[in-house]
């Protein structure tokens, strides 16, 4: 049985990505499952979607433990613990990272074994805040290298699943992700099969075990404030928003008043600062700032240390 | 009525009152007003919240309010502010709290629940002049569950429910009107996007007595399919093109607050969101953009002559 893992953040289009992939699988005469995982927390926050796809009945159920195949969408999820990206990752795994580093940078910096590749580089996109809609280039990167799905099947499934989205989405689409899976021929059937596991084999997940409690004890009342700020939605960023001071007129706060997380408050002297632990990198502020004085960066070069943002 | 606070932008808060960390999608449109609102009505309130996508604001333990909350079925909303109402109004009876703790009552639903589900209870809260306010973050859908289209979803619309190529068959129902025809205290519409007409009518309202019933159209990157980044543009948008009709209405009496003088056209608001794509592509769907300018044209036209209506 083939497990596959698709991580990527909600608005990705992973959810899409584990259809394309499934359907492709059926339509090689599989038996598919496929389905999505998310928390409570939406559009910017780590989710995943699986797969499931074997030539015999399938009776295992839930979410994938130890996967053949991890695909991950963004990299800025590996070092998420909450995303669990390394769940149950053994030197059989393979991880397909989307990512500008190379995969020997991954292999070092998360010591495992197995094989690592990452997406083939598409080029950049002139406007860096547009969404780049990589599920189906995933989708084909996945369907070669298990190496059991042909061309013409990875193309009927993506027809097939983005065909409410009208022809020139679907097209686009095709061609992203013919095009990766056509670079990844030399790469075909690395992702192998898992074994399949009997059910007197079955392992329980690795819960934690609570006593039942009293009301009182298991579920305390809240009486601190606001105390959602505890969550750090920050990590939901792909795209980080940097405040230009020089450019900044100190106006009526239009970034502050828009802001939909207050994110933004304003210092002493009336110059907004943005508070990076919980802005989820939404871009109101970008568009609305009237002086344009607030510009966006991918989150990798920020975290690579560029000063930008700090008011001097 | 007493003068706004709110008389220029410069007025409105520069420190919020709502909490950060919320689970709600980057760019949300409603919580965006819901904020804005927050900042006026201050942490003295205690919100009722039918399920719908702000249920998530509080997961236990976390929570961005500042003060009470409470959960309700989608439908009974203004009745658990009823509830609510009732045994501040015992406590304060008896004495055993002062009316320096009093608290208001805050009903927040999204349209599901305001134009569908809950419209029966929030018909008798009114009829029995609650004193309360309702706050519907109107994002013209079922969003919390994939955007299925409910009472509020706009003619032509596509939905997970009505992906047809003419999109959704229905009108949206005028939600204003229905709650005015009640006569309470105060309603109106507002939108995040308008964060200074927000403000004078959310003020307006905390200092009336009664029903008060606040709609704010609230755009949806996720469920409208747009980029994040433009929530505010769209707001915009829709008071520009005459879509989304700015005005309140105090004991009957209906005021436009914005009246926008030179309309844009409706397509310019459409043709932003992914839900009205079909309307442009493969070809232009010119019947029905003419019909929903035509709806739009004939709402303006009736403003400016009262006696139609």
């Amino acid at each position: 049985m083939y497990r596959i893992r698709f991580h990527g953040r909600g608005g990705q289009g992973m959810k899409t990505a584990s259809r394309i992939l499934g359907r492709a699988f059926f339509l090689e005469g599989f038996e598919v499952q496929d389905a999505p995982r998310y928390g409570a927390e939406r559009r910017g926050a780590p989710m995943f979607a699986y797969v499931r796809a074997s030539r015999n009945t399938i009776n295992e159920r839930g979410i994938i433990r130890r996967p053949d195949l991890v695909v991950v969408a963004d990299d800025t999820l590996v070092p998420v613990s909450a995303a669990g990206v390394l769940q149950g990752v053994t030197e059989h795994t393979v991880m397909l990272i989307n990512s500008n580093e190379k995969p020997e940078v991954w292999k070092d910096r998360l010591n495992i074994s197995g094989q690592v590749l990452t997406m083939p580089s598409v080029a950049e996109k002139e406007d860096r805040l547009e969404p780049r809609f990589i599920s189906a280039s995933c989708a084909g990167v996945a369907a070669r290298l298990v190496g059991v799905i042909s061309r013409t099947s990875l193309k009927q499934a993506i027809s097939a699943e983005l065909a409410h989205l009208g022809a020139a989405v679907v097209d686009k689409n095709l061609a992203g992700a013919l095009e990766s899976y056509d670079l990844m021929g030399s790469h075909s059937g690395s992702v192998t099969p898992g074994h399949e596991v009997p059910a007197y084999a079955y392992q329980n997940p690795e819960w934690i075990e609570l006593p039942f409690e009293d009301a009182r004890v298991s579920a305390p009342a809240i009486h601190a404030t606001a105390t959602s700020e505890k969550m750090k939605t920050g990590l939901w960023r792909t795209m980080r928003p940097v405040i230009d001071y020089s450019r900044c007129n100190r106006c009526w706060w239009v970034c502050s008043t828009f802001c939909p997380d207050s994110a933004i408050s304003l210092d002493d002297e009336g110059y907004p600062q943005i508070d990076y632990e919980h802005c989820k990198g939404c871009m109101v502020c970008v568009a609305q700032c009237p002086s344009h004085a607030i510009h966006a960066i991918p989150e990798q070069e920020a975290e690579a240390g560029t000063p930008a943002g700090e008011r001097l | 009525m007493s003068e706004t606070v709110f008389k220029r932008m410069k007025s409105l808060p520069s420190a919020h009152l709502l909490g950060a960390g919320t689970s709600l999608c980057a760019g949300c449109g409603g919580l965006e007003a819901l904020k804005e609102i927050y900042d006026i009505l201050g942490e003295k309130t205690v919100i009722v919240n039918a399920a719908g996508c702000m249920t998530l604001l509080t997961i236990y333990p976390f929570t961005p309010f500042r003060g009470s909350w409470l959960y309700t079925a989608m439908a009974s909303a203004p009745a658990g502010a009823q509830g609510i109402r009732d045994a501040l109004d015992i406590l304060l009876h008896k004495g055993r709290i002062s009316p320096e703790e009093d608290l208001k009552v805050v009903v927040l639903t999204g349209d599901g629940a305001a134009y569908g589900m809950g419209l029966s209870s929030t018909s008798g809260a009114i009829e029995r002049e609650l004193d309360f306010l309702y706050i519907c973050y109107d994002n013209e859908g079922y969003g919390n569950t994939g955007q299925q289209f409910s009472g509020a979803t706009p003619h032509g619309a596509r939905t997970s429910t009505s992906k047809g190529p003419r999109g959704f068959p229905g009108y949206k129902k005028d939600l204003f009107a229905i709650w005015s025809a009640h006569r309470p205290s105060y309603v109106a519409t507002v939108v995040g996007a308008e964060a200074l007409d927000l403000a004078r009518k959310i003020e307006k309202a905390a200092g009336l007595k009664g029903p008060r019933l606040i709609i704010a159209l609230s755009p949806c990157p996720t469920g409208w399919s747009y980029d994040p980044k433009e929530t505010v543009e769209i707001g915009k948008l829709a008071v520009k093109t005459g879509v989304w009709p700015l005005k309140e209405s105090i004991n009957g009496e209906v005021v436009h607050t914005k009246v926008p003088h030179k309309r844009l056209p409706v397509e310019a608001y459409l043709e932003r969101q992914g839900r009205f794509a079909h309307l442009f592509s493969p070809q232009r769907n010119k019947v029905l953009l003419k019909e929903i300018q035509a709806r739009v044209d004939a709402y303006w036209e009736r403003v400016s002559q009262p006696t139609l209506l």
